[in-house]
């Protein structure tokens, strides 16, 4: 199963080639968000963008859709029903794409740890590059967040994307076990 | 025109990408400063360009890439033709309807692509850009024609030699102060700022052509952006601010206006492109009337 | 006070009412039975109750019953009645009322899909409104053990270590 310490370990030998070090400094000082906002951690979000927090001066910013975006934030409990949009919406970001899963919901799937509705780990589904503890978490634990995943993203660390595709199989599997099926068949796609 | 035409006029894309990239960097400093925040570093709009263009992207069909190309095309063909200063790559080839017909091709190229995308968003963005256009740029033909009629060329660097020829009061913005006027709203419109930004609106219509750009695409959108900036900002200081006798000091007349126009697009809400069209049609375009028959009748404000 | 007091002399003049109490001023509970439910809220249509605010349902597993609520309200006096009546839990069959309030319609697909309960005339109510794809016994019944249901579908992390100094054992 995959196991994200382990996996940042393997990568640590560096096999960037120089070209992929300078667009990984790009990458690493203009992070486009598009944040996911499935529970109470949108909420945080504001304080964090505008001037008491001020998350432009890390060079991050909002973006309207999953296709301008770089990171994913998932910020809250996740229904099955919203994991097939999110699963869409992380498909359609472009690569390199990282995730960052919000509170205790994504990670264990906290209070809601035995509601029929609600997944308990986001990264049975999709692959998490960064967890932030709380619920929720303050604005505080969010830059520092951000200062984190900058710092995994310049020694190249953030590879949660090639894990996707490299087990695209496992991701599926456990996708299709707790949704069926992933395809969303609503009566707004009919 | 030879080849050393060609070679300055590649340079002075560069000039033109580097000028406006920087000055939208600083910009966005300012307007955070506005707003009582730190503010990204100056260069942030290179580091977020390099970045755009180093991911990866995805194709909805050729009509969507080769629109990009061309948009892109487009607009750097246009910023060629624009002088800086007293510097010219092409002298002679710039004139006002040159570079409005071949702005155009930018602007359709965008049109066309994001059309391609097949996204609703998209096309509701790209509708409400192309009414847009038409709200903007007939108030700004108006007095473009009258001060062609009032000078007799039709040429950027014409407009400029003869308005640096008296100093500050020879600036048409001070002769003309209601056609200049119609043109600092036009340019509004022209760049997309508030309150004329409806077509990219982000929370309405999720930034609307942009919708389903991203990676390289995106990376070449927003290139395209900046030239199109300069270009637009750049007539605006030659017809109106009289040019620059040199270099330095277009660039900081090109800087101010530019600065200016942004402070006031954040301190403005959004207009809906039909108020924005009745806007246009109501307060610019008989301003724009009234300076055009100022100038043809009465010969007000002509040197 | 004396507004309520004649609208529970009325109702009851004209039809079968079972109970009523007032949880609150300005609202009161009627339980009336699953026939006299649509003439109820037609007439209380008719007399300017022409809010449906919330229509949900409740499930009594002891005794064997559905009990499903219909608040609607009063613009004009500003009047909750808390309408109420009991379903057999075995056979939850009931009669739609999207005829005398079309917006009904989405209470009723939440209640057929939270509680299984079928509204009869409504063929709408049975599309998906929140849980896609569910294949299980409708979630809102006491009898479904959503713990269960959690720990088959959505894995669990496992913790090598279930016990973390500063607070003390956790599980």
């Amino acid at each position: 199963m995959f196991n994200i310490v382990e996996d940042t370990q393997k990568t640590r030998e560096d096999t960037r080639k120089t070209w992929e070090k300078i667009a990984d400094y790009f990458r690493a000082n203009s992070i486009w968000m598009k944040w996911y906002c499935t529970g109470c951690g949108a909420m945080e979000m504001p304080p964090t963008m505008t001037s008491r927090f001020d998350m432009e001066q890390l060079g991050m910013g909002p973006m309207a859709t999953p296709r301008q975006a770089d990171v994913l934030l998932i910020t809250g409990y996740l229904s099955a029903k919203t994991l097939r949009r999110v699963i869409y919406s992380y498909e359609q970001m472009q690569d390199p794409k990282y995730v960052i899963g919000f509170g205790s919901c994504t990670l264990n799937g906290g209070i809601y740890f035995d509601s029929y509705a609600t997944m308990t780990r986001l990264d049975h589904y999709i692959p998490v590059d960064l967890y932030i503890a709380g619920c929720m978490p303050r604005p505080e634990a969010i830059m520092n967040a951000f200062d984190t995943l900058i710092a995994m993203i310049k020694k190249g660390e953030a590879k949660g994307w090639k894990h996707y595709q490299d087990n695209y199989e496992w991701y599926n599997a456990n996708q299709i076990h707790s949704l069926k099926e992933v395809r969303v068949k609503d009566e707004f796609h009919e | 025109m030879n080849l050393m035409n060609l070679i300055y006029a590649f340079g002075l894309l560069l000039f033109a990408f580097v000028l406006q990239t920087s000055i939208t960097g600083i910009n966005r400093k300012v307007i955070a400063r506005l707003q009582r925040r730190r503010g990204p570093r100056w260069f942030q709009q290179f580091i977020d360009i390099f970045k755009a263009l180093s991911k990866s992207s995805t194709s909805h069909g050729w009509i969507f890439d080769f629109g990009v190309v061309m948009a892109l095309g487009g607009i750097m063909a246009t910023a060629m033709f624009i002088p800086i200063g007293p510097l010219q790559a092409l002298p002679g080839l710039d004139n006002i309807f040159i570079i409005a017909y071949v702005l155009a091709v930018g602007m359709l190229g965008m049109a066309m692509s994001a059309s391609g995308s097949g996204n609703p968003w998209a096309s509701i963005g790209v509708s409400r850009a192309l009414t847009n256009m038409l709200a903007y740029d007939i108030p700004f033909m108006v007095v473009i024609f009258g001060l062609i009629f009032a000078y007799d060329t039709s040429s950027l660097s014409g407009f400029a030699a003869i308005q640096q020829e008296g100093g500050i009061l020879g600036w048409n913005i001070i002769r003309f102060p209601l056609g200049g006027l119609v043109a600092m709203i036009s340019l509004q419109g022209m760049l997309g700022k508030k309150p004329f930004d409806s077509f990219i609106a982000p929370a309405e219509i999720a930034s609307g052509p942009m919708v389903e750009y991203g990676g390289r695409h995106l990376g070449m959108l927003f290139l395209l952006h900046e030239f199109q900036t300069f270009v637009e900002v750049s007539l605006i200081v030659h017809i109106f601010f009289g040019g620059g006798a040199t270099v330095l000091e277009y660039v900081v007349k090109y800087a101010l206006i530019y600065t200016f126009m942004n402070i006031v697009s954040n301190i403005l809400p959004r207009f809906k492109i039909d108020q924005a069209v009745t806007f246009f049609y109501k307060v610019p375009l008989a301003l724009a009337m009234i300076q055009s028959l100022l100038i043809i009748v009465t010969g007000l404000g002509v040197a | 006070m004396n507004s309520m007091n004649s609208i529970v002399d009325d109702l009851k003049g004209k039809f079968d009412i079972i109970n009523v109490v007032f949880p609150d001023d300005m609202q009161m509970a009627v339980d009336v039975d699953k026939n006299d439910v649509h003439t109820v809220l037609s007439y209380l249509k008719t007399i300017g109750y022409k809010q449906l605010s919330l229509m949900s349902g409740v499930d009594w597993i002891k005794e064997n019953e559905f009990e499903v609520v219909f608040i609607v309200f009063n613009w004009d006096n500003g009047i909750h009645i808390l309408l109420r009546t009991r379903l057999d839990r075995e056979n939850p069959v009931f009669r739609t009322i999207t005829g005398i309030y079309p917006g009904a319609q989405y209470y009723e697909r939440d209640i057929h899909e939270f509680f299984g309960i079928e509204f009869e005339g409504n063929p709408m109510s049975y599309k998906d409104l929140f849980l896609e794809l569910w294949d299980e016994m409708p979630p809102m019944r006491k009898d479904f053990d959503p713990l269960a249901y959690s720990q088959d579908k959505f894995p669990e992390r496992k913790y090598e270590s279930q016990f973390i100094p500063e607070v003390g054992v956790i599980k």
